[in-house]
């Protein structure tokens, strides 16, 4: 069994990774131990999770006249 | 926190564009090509040309489509590649990114950002940040960012898209995150 002690670095190196990813491994169970006890390494998870929720909202809304020229442009308007 | 950042308004769902895009709604599919030349080009105008482009390139080749891939994901194909023409077109500058660059020193104490508003729909001053952080992304890291985080694919078919290896896609990944978060932390932790 890797007994090696999970420090901040190995943390920070292999957060972004368990973030959608595979959690079964040693090392990703060491880190989540880790990240259990360690509030600096919480907050850095919480805002790498905050930075991907930003842009998954950031949206453009298709404007009617968008739409209009897209279907003009295709031969499809009504 | 930055106070100009807490205005917030609900976001367009791009799960509902999703589901009327399925039941035959024109607007919605065009919407949701739309948003994710956005999501690429960074630009509006861009985006319309590319949405354009894409339906014209889906109709010429449609008989090319053998079902073995999903539909989405040849469609994702068309999006990226008229956004990486249209990127190319003009002199692109973009930083490069590194191991050390994607890292955080472990003496650094991390702000926490749990009263950073989350709601970007109506905000003009996070929407700036936001453009300013990814715009700085290069761009074959920032399609991977978008297809795996933003528009929820799977490591798989996001290495697909890109014509990358699965590890190429986690590393991409890793830097993307690390990268986008320490740039949006020089302006939301002031």
């Amino acid at each position: 069994m890797n007994i090696e002690k999970i420090t901040c670095k190995d943390v920070m190196n292999h957060i972004c990774e368990s973030l959608g990813e595979d959690l079964e491994s040693q090392k990703c169970v060491d880190i989540k131990k880790h990240l259990s006890e360690c509030p600096n390494c919480q907050n850095y998870f919480s805002s790498v999770g905050k930075t991907i929720e930003f842009y998954k909202k950031y949206d453009l809304d298709v404007s009617e006249d968008c739409h209009k020229r897209l279907m003009e442009k295709l031969g499809l308007d009504d | 926190m930055n106070e100009s950042l807490k205005n917030e308004k609900h976001p367009i769902n791009e799960s509902d564009l999703i589901i009327k895009a399925q039941a035959g709604d024109r607007k919605a599919l065009s919407g949701l090509v739309n948003n994710f030349a956005f999501k690429i080009c960074r630009d509006p105008e861009k985006a319309e040309n590319t949405m354009q482009e894409t339906f014209l390139s889906m109709i010429k080749s449609l008989h090319q489509f053998d079902g073995k891939s999903k539909l989405s994901t040849w469609l994702y194909r068309i999006v990226m590649n008229h956004c990486l023409m249209e990127l190319r077109k003009k002199k692109y500058n973009s930083i490069s990114l590194d191991d050390e660059e994607a890292e955080i020193p472990e003496d650094k104490l991390i702000p926490d950002w749990s009263n950073v508003p989350s709601d970007v729909t109506e905000n003009a001053e996070l929407k700036r940040i936001l453009d300013e952080a990814i715009n700085k992304l290069p761009i074959d890291y920032r399609v991977v960012f978008i297809l795996r985080d933003v528009n929820g694919l799977s490591t798989e078919e996001t290495a697909n898209i890109a014509d990358l290896s699965v590890p190429a896609v986690k590393s991409r990944l890793h830097r993307a995150r690390a990268f986008l978060r320490n740039e949006l932390s020089k302006v939301l932790e002031k």
